[in-house]
């Protein structure tokens, strides 16, 4: 077999770069063979939604009864998803003057120094498109603060890849690197594009539930699962929405088991900097790990820049092929300005990331004990900027019904987490808060469920 | 740590998806190696070497310093849009279902195909086109199909367009302004598109990123205008080659309700949000007074008749004089025996300038029962040249190719 040793496939000279006959596509070759996608495997059940929530959902996806009346049809992989539930929470925290706590971004902005970079690009005039897979400086600078990280050299023009955010970065791997029918192991709770990414690749998804108060890593289940036939297992650490953060052992459980059954990693890692109370472990440094991994990262949590939109992939080249493939025909280029500004952001001094732990690590103490003051059950959140509690001691059905009474009746946004589950009743007895939000926020909030909040 | 990266390749590359196992080295991708170690002049990429406008960019720096830095949805550039909709081709669009913004028209190209192409869907792409559109298409599980435009004027014949719709045919792909040709696609062409599209129940995707870029007084018309299109049509575009901001990846798709709706929802997989203090930038872009887009055509009109003059008259032969985009498609002279690539490498060469050689913008279509070494002659015939630059670089192209002509002062690269 031959092995490649390409730049990638496109090419800042020409608009578009890959041509035809670089990627050896002809008619017969498909990313996908053409077979009916087994949306049918996947374990996906809309979660229970209370009417005025639904009332208030912007437009609905696919309407099924309309087939006769409306001739064209939207693509049937589209048939599970809908509007997010952050949308949703963030009209109810608008319509009800909420504190919204649920949606994922900070009310600050990032440090000046990067704002700056961006402007001073603006008007340098780097306006146009970028190197489709970066601009070389950021791929550099993203292979130096790997090396620090994880110790791990990579070669920036082999085997990173810049996207449109982490979010692209997952979408890129997925459709670059799953055929339909490939099993893909996922942990729940996780990230509610996850599995609309999955879906769209036409994966069979598995769930591997982890379950308070530590959500650790069932082994047992995750040996019974995995097989042969196992594609891919998609991992996030620090984990959203539990803050928890796999340990060294069980990352080592997680990489023998892939290396004896042949199965590739595909790990989110944007939340690494918010490692608080131990250190970020990329599985990619394991022994045996890096040729099988894709480490996603991006500047938003990071920088509190969510809105930048630069995030990158890291794998050995012959997985960053099928990266870049599907990224040439997602976005082809990512924001160019942006990318220099982040190359000067992530050679930032460690006393930048000092500060933005210590910063949040202060606010992680002020609504984790309000949380517990106020009679929540609150799970420890090792990383990330958000914490789970039970909101059962109050008295609701569910999650869902849970958040709607503290928007209305309280005044403060959480995320019910039934979302973040292939099963919704996994998550029924559980909300996310999130921290990243100045301090007066967090604490007028806190005051506010101190006020209102009745068992 | 890196002695544990045992990398073993053989084993490693049957975990390529099936398409990535196919790689090939490109003359393309060789020539443009080639061409950065010469530091040749590009005519070959499509976009300005000439800054982006001023008032556009002090308008991202505001956003910057405004704190638009977080994800956002800037409905306001909906409603610019719906207005702009509304004046340049009367169509009335619902700003608050009708759009989705995105990372580029890149973006929404890819959402629109995967909101709408299941495994199977054939879809029609009118050749030579855009390489990009058809590896979207088959990255969705979808079949392109590739209708032959006519040279030397690229005409569409109808024919060959009914010929290649089956019951499988999902959707129609219409660029236009068109590249690499230039092509404004003329009234009666669109109108033999859109009574396809509705005698058949087809939807059509169109991109139309050249929009303000036409020339000699044409106007560009949306397909989505004709009679049964509004309700079948998803319009693609950006802001990148009309405010000359490429790099900043903010684009939309316009379309009905539902498909806007189903488009949203995989941009948001796939991206989530445009870049923030861009989308913020755009409202001051979409702003533009009629000076800015009349200053814009006539700008690339002038540097378009330059490079037309400069080709032909150092040989090429240019039958097609584009109305719209721009690219020139010019073609080699018939006394020339060298292929599109083999000229190409020795413009760069010889001449230090590079341009994209034709033939990769034209597809062969299994199906089509017209293939055959003469009538496919023409693919390897043209080069398509960018001239969205300075005047001092097509002066310099000028320069560098008036050294190497010959006593008849036609090109001679030998």
């Amino acid at each position: 077999m031959r092995v490649y040793n390409t730049t990638c496939c496109t090419h800042y000279l020409f608009r578009f770069m890959p041509s035809s006959k670089l990627l050896g596509y002809s008619n017969s070759n498909n990313f996908h063979s053409v077979i009916s996608p087994s949306f049918s495997k996947t374990k996906t059940k809309t979660p229970k939604f209370s009417s005025f929530i639904s009332t208030t959902m912007s437009t609905v996806s696919t309407d099924k009864n309309q087939t006769h009346t409306h001739p064209l049809q939207v693509a049937k992989r589209l048939e599970k998803f809908k509007t997010t539930i952050f949308t949703q929470m963030s009209m109810l925290a608008i319509k009800h003057g909420a504190i919204n706590l649920g949606q994922g971004f900070p009310n600050f902005d990032g440090p000046d120094f990067v704002k700056e970079a961006a402007i001073q690009a603006i008007r340098d005039g780097n306006n146009q498109y970028a190197r489709g897979y970066g601009v070389p400086d950021l791929n550099i600078a993203i292979a130096e603060r790997f090396k620090k990280d994880t110790g791990l050299v990579v070669d920036p023009e082999k085997e990173i890849t810049v996207t449109s955010g982490c979010t692209e970065a997952i979408a890129a791997t997925v459709l670059g690197l799953i055929n339909p029918g490939d099993e893909v192991i996922v942990f729940a709770p996780f990230y509610d594009s996850y599995e609309a990414t999955l879906s769209m690749s036409g994966a069979n998804v598995k769930g591997i539930t982890l379950r308070p108060p530590d959500f650790a890593l069932p082994i047992e289940e995750l040996k019974s699962t995995i097989s042969k036939n196992t594609r891919a297992i998609l991992l996030n650490t620090p984990h959203n929405p539990t803050g928890k953060m796999f340990t060294r052992e069980e990352l080592n459980t997680i990489a023998s088991l892939c290396i004896e059954n042949d199965v590739l990693v595909f790990s989110d890692e944007v939340y690494d900097k918010l490692a608080f109370d131990m250190e970020h472990i990329s599985i990619a440094s394991l022994p045996g790990m890096f040729e099988r991994t894709v480490t996603m990262n991006s500047l938003g949590k990071t920088f509190s820049l969510t809105g930048w939109k630069i995030g990158w992939a890291i794998a050995p080249p012959h997985l960053t092929w099928g990266v870049r493939q599907a990224h040439a025909f997602l976005t082809f280029a990512t924001s160019n300005p942006m990318q220099w500004a982040a190359a000067v952001a992530l050679r930032a001094p460690d006393s930048y990331y000092t500060e933005l732990k210590r910063d949040y690590m202060e606010k992680r103490a002020i609504l984790v004990e309000g949380l517990k003051a106020v009679g929540f059950k609150v799970f420890p959140s090792t990383g990330t900027y958000f914490v789970v509690v039970d909101h059962t001691p109050f008295g609701h059905e569910n999650d869902v019904a849970f958040c709607e009474y503290l928007v209305k009746e309280v005044g403060v946004v959480a995320i019910p987490t039934s979302v973040f589950y292939l099963n919704p009743e996994d998550g029924k007895n559980l909300v996310r808060f999130t921290f990243c939000k100045d301090e007066g926020t967090l604490r007028a909030a806190v005051e506010r469920m101190k006020e209102k909040l009745r068992k | 740590m890196n002695s544990d990266r045992v990398i073993r390749k053989e084993e490693m590359e049957g975990k390529l998806s099936r398409a990535a196992k196919k790689l090939t080295s490109s003359p393309i991708q060789e020539l443009s190696h080639l061409a950065q170690r010469c530091n040749a002049i590009n005519l070959a990429e499509g976009f300005p070497d000439f800054p982006a406008p001023i008032h556009i960019k002090n308008a991202a720096v505001s956003a910057i310093n405004s704190d638009f830095n977080q994800y956002r949805h800037v409905q306001g550039i909906c409603q610019h849009l719906a207005k702009m909709v509304k004046e340049m081709h009367g169509l009335d669009i619902d700003p608050l279902t009708d759009v989705a913004i995105s990372c580029g028209q890149t973006e929404a190209f890819a959402a629109s195909i995967f909101a709408t192409i299941d495994p199977g869907d054939e879809v029609i792409l009118f050749d030579p086109s855009y390489e990009t559109y058809q590896g979207c298409v088959t990255m969705a599980g979808g079949v392109p199909i590739h209708v032959p435009l006519d040279p030397p004027l690229w005409s569409l014949d109808p024919s060959k367009l009914l010929r290649s719709i089956t019951e499988r045919t999902k959707a129609i792909i219409l660029n236009s302004p068109h590249n690499p040709t230039g092509k404004v696609f003329t009234k009666d062409e669109l109108e033999t598109i859109a009574g396809a599209c509705c005698s058949r129940n087809c939807l059509a995707i169109t991109d139309e990123v050249y929009e303000h870029i036409t020339y000699d007084n044409q106007k560009h018309i949306s397909l989505a205008t004709f009679p049964g299109m509004q309700e079948r049509t998803i319009i693609t575009s950006s802001l990148s080659k009309t405010f000359s901001v490429t790099g900043w990846r903010v684009g939309w798709a316009i379309a009905p309700a539902s498909i806007a709706s189903a488009i949203r929802n995989i941009h948001i997989i796939v991206t989530d949000s445009a870049p923030a203090p861009f989308q913020e930038a755009a409202l001051t872009a979409l702003r533009s007074p009629p000076e800015y887009f009349e200053t814009l055509r006539r700008e690339y009109q002038s540097k378009r008749d330059y490079t037309i003059k400069l080709l032909a008259g150092v040989g090429f032969k240019i039958q097609f004089i584009p109305q719209g985009s721009f690219f020139l498609f010019a073609e080699l002279p018939d006394d020339c025996p060298l292929s599109d690539v083999e000229f190409v490498k020795k413009l760069i060469l010889k001449a230090g300038v590079v341009a994209v050689p034709g033939q990769g913008f034209f597809h062969t279509n299994l199906s089509s029962d017209e293939v055959s070494n003469a009538s496919c002659n023409y693919q390897k015939r043209y080069i398509r040249f960018a001239f969205c630059k300075s005047e001092a670089t097509l002066s310099a192209v000028s320069e560098k190719l008036g050294k190497l002509l010959d006593t008849e002062g036609r090109l001679a690269l030998h």
